[in-house]
């Protein structure tokens, strides 16, 4: 589910920054430092909307670095446990398939895929109904329930954000949300809405 | 991770800061990030390689699963609980209808369940006319 909220971070400024353009800085490296991150707590901030606040900077002892308290509201996509949403599938094996809601990632197993489907390998593998009426293979859209979530601390991985930062000491652990989901409820399953434009 | 394995959207257990945060449904974002492409592709020749990988990925998300094209029909959408419904909905519980925009009470139920379980009175009466009411925003926008 995406949320707008309030954050707030401590941005670390060298001096040769100072002048005129501050602000602009601050908020320039603000961007570049958040977005695209993910938090375990927050999940991942997909872009910021307006900065509110920025507090007095605090020269930190023995650098000469600036500290400035920065207060910024932003958009955050954050997955949780029980919530039912649809997703685009990415791709299907014997195992069950991956499907991407935004930014996150959910593998549904096939013990959570209804029994009376079953695996088609070959050039589009797919889950199909024993009638064929229904079926679920890549681009399909399904919606789905999150059973499960989980954070990873990782390595920087180029496939979740291309504006990464240089290790920031100030800033979080760059991290993952993975999810596991059922589409074996009642109301689940692919979408075949006609109204859908 | 200490307070995962209480969190259950089912229950809305979302934890206090999420409660009561501003939740927006897929359309909602796909206005904010069209938005914001916008800015950007005023300010540099190549906006797309100014956003991550996760605005990216958002904005072709909200973009295919946005029930409301019309920022009016977003907005009614959006007003909806204030003007018409006695029973306060979460914003939450909104999103999620707003966003999967569920045909029958069954379905709205299987959907949002905490509007059932949080011991507030809604009855499917009451279920039903707001499901048709959405319905409406979505057929006049």
């Amino acid at each position: 589910m995406f949320f707008h909220i309030v954050l707030e971070r401590n941005m670390q400024l060298h001096p040769r920054h100072f002048g005129r353009n501050l602000r602009e800085h601050i908020i320039s490296k603000l961007m570049k430092d958040v977005e695209g991150t993910c938090s375990g707590r927050h999940g991942f901030v997909v872009a910021i909307t307006s900065v509110e606040n920025i507090g007095k900077g605090l020269i930190r002892d023995g650098t000469g670095f600036v500290t400035f308290p920065v207060k910024y509201q932003c958009v955050v996509f954050r997955p949780f446990k029980g919530e039912i949403l649809e997703a685009v599938v990415s791709m299907v094996n014997k195992m069950g398939f991956f499907a991407e809601a935004g930014p996150v990632q959910i593998f549904v197993s096939n013990h959570l895929i209804p029994d009376d489907m079953e695996f088609q390998s070959g050039d589009m593998p797919n889950y199909t109904t024993s009638d064929g009426s229904v079926k679920i293979q890549k681009d399909s859209e399904v919606r789905l329930k999150i059973i499960g979530t989980r954070v990873d601390a990782t390595e920087i991985d180029k496939n979740i954000s291309q504006s990464r930062p240089k290790w920031d000491p100030a800033g979080s652990h760059p991290s993952r949300f993975f999810c596991i989901g059922t589409i074996k409820d009642d109301f689940l399953g692919v979408i075949n809405d006609p109204t859908t434009i | 991770m200490s307070g995962e394995e209480e969190e259950n959207a089912a229950e809305l257990k979302i934890g206090d800061e999420f409660l009561k945060a501003k939740c927006l449904m897929n359309c909602e974002v796909a206005i904010i990030l069209h938005h914001k492409y916008e800015q950007l592709q005023q300010t540099s020749d190549d906006p797309m390689n100014q956003v991550s990988q996760v605005f990216e990925k958002s904005l072709q998300y909200v973009k295919r699963f946005s029930r409301y094209k019309n920022p009016d029909a977003v907005r009614q959408v959006r007003e909806y609980p204030s003007s018409l419904w006695k029973y306060q909905l979460a914003e939450f519980e909104l999103c999620v209808l707003g966003n999967l925009c569920p045909e029958t009470v069954e379905e709205a139920i299987a959907m949002v369940p905490s509007i059932k379980t949080r011991g507030r009175a809604h009855d499917d009466e009451a279920i039903e006319k707001m499901l048709n009411d959405l319905s409406l925003i979505k057929k006049f926008e």
